[in-house]
């Protein structure tokens, strides 16, 4: 049985099981030629937000203020935002996205990978000192970059997806040149306004210039036949957000859209 | 309400559980952390950073950190020590020429007070490789003298 979706940048590794279903477009700014996975640089605004998914609800408010947001906030959201709460320029650690990666335990297939390719990211097995010359001579080359690229990636399944038992879900990042303090990750995940999953995660103290990844594995949640079928019929309209937050500050905001609807013939 | 907000707290601590893994540089804590979540051992590369491992199951939640071990690191190592409830250190047990530094290394660990309460496994690794010390003669080298919670176990990942 196959259950996944594609790959918008095959990575090296193989991904044994996972079967391409379905061919869809990547993120919906203009790709910069990453994995669509970078969060940083770039002037700011939210102008980004028009491309995170299809039908964005319009009833979900926010102050414009985004820097104040609070994680405290964030946990109490009732559905997605219709904006990105802070600017792409939030991001003042240079963190940025290198890998994501989803995994079925049971099979041990991935079912998804998507990454930044090897030449955009520092080269394995350097030691720090080579590492921190290496970023140091990227930072003018990030800063061209298309700022709202790659704070939202779309994944496609197929239905089986949603009768997973236990995920591992990765993500790989990067960090600057400063030292990260009380790193926390908090998402949200929704299908309409109804709240499917949070995941709230401290990483702490990052090291500067280090690469650092989290595997969350988990169980997927026990949903109602006739919501798995509404989900599955209703392309995108799961959907999450992604906030990161340095010393409680907010520094990044990522969105994410999901489909299960892969390989069905209509 | 207060007193309520205290004790959902502190059951929500009591359900989580925290494990570092350490040692030197090569002594194979990521390759074990990945042996242990069933993922591909094939392609492991030095660790700049952390990996960090998160289980949930049955509302318990283990996480599980690898810091890496190169000398330029190890100075970090003491970010991670907060709220561990076991440490895990990784010896490789064919590495001869550095048990000593291995063991001093273990020795500076554990006078650190934030880890004081945590409950130490000592993974002698690589038990497989010709010429690997078994995990009674490392012992003898880097097991710390009056540390009670010591436990010793061979393995290879």
């Amino acid at each position: 049985m196959s259950v996944v979706g594609k790959q918008l940048n095959p990575v090296q590794s193989s991904s044994a099981g996972a079967v391409t279903t379905s061919s869809s477009s990547a993120a919906g700014s203009s790709s910069s030629g990453g994995g669509g996975v970078e969060a940083n640089g770039g002037s700011g605004g939210s102008s980004g937000a028009a491309a995170a998914g299809g039908g964005a609800s319009n009833d979900a408010k926010r102050p414009a203020e985004p820097s104040s947001v609070s994680p405290d906030e964030v946990l109490h959201l009732t559905k997605i935002t219709d904006d990105y709460l802070c600017s792409a320029n939030a991001n003042v650690f240079e963190i940025d996205f290198t890998r994501f990666k989803i995994r079925d335990l049971e099979s041990g297939a991935v079912l998804f990978e998507i990454a930044k390719p090897p030449s955009e990211q520092y080269p394995d097995g350097l030691s720090v000192e080579e590492t921190m010359l290496a970023a140091a001579e990227e930072l003018s080359l990030e800063d061209t970059a298309d700022p709202n690229a790659g704070r939202y990636v779309r994944y496609q399944f197929t239905p089986a997806f949603l009768n997973l038992k236990t995920v591992g879900a990765t993500v790989e990042f990067t960090v600057g040149s400063q030292p990260v303090n009380n790193f926390r990750m908090i998402e949200r995940h929704f299908f309409r306004d109804r709240l499917l999953k949070t995941f709230d995660f401290e990483f702490g103290y990052c090291i500067p210039y280090s690469k650092n990844t989290c595997e969350h594995i988990y169980e997927f949640p026990n949903l109602p036949p006739d919501l798995v079928a509404e989900m599955i019929s209703s392309p995108f309209e799961t959907r999450s957000d992604s906030f990161y937050f340095v010393e409680n500050r907010l520094v990044m905001h990522n969105k994410a859209d999901y489909a299960y609807d892969g390989g069905i013939i209509v | 309400m207060g007193f309520l907000t205290v004790l959902k707290k502190m059951r929500q601590k009591e359900k989580e559980m925290r494990i570092l893994l350490l040692g030197l540089d090569n002594a194979g804590k990521t390759t074990i952390l990945k042996r242990f979540n069933g993922e591909p051992i094939d392609t492991i590369s030095p660790t700049l950073g952390f990996n960090i491992k998160t289980l949930e199951h049955n509302g318990y939640t283990l996480n599980m950190w690898d810091v890496g071990g190169q000398k330029s690191l190890r100075s970090y190592w003491r970010n991670y020590f907060e709220c561990t409830d076991g440490l895990v250190w990784v010896v490789d047990s064919a590495d001869r020429m550095r048990l000593e530094s291995c063991g001093q290394e273990l020795q500076v660990l554990l006078q650190e007070e934030r880890l004081a309460g945590a409950t130490l496994l000592v993974l002698c690794n690589k038990q497989d490789l010709p010429g690997a010390l078994s995990s009674n003669e490392i012992k003898e080298d880097s097991t710390p003298r009056g540390y009670h919670h010591t436990s010793l176990a061979g393995c290879r990942s």
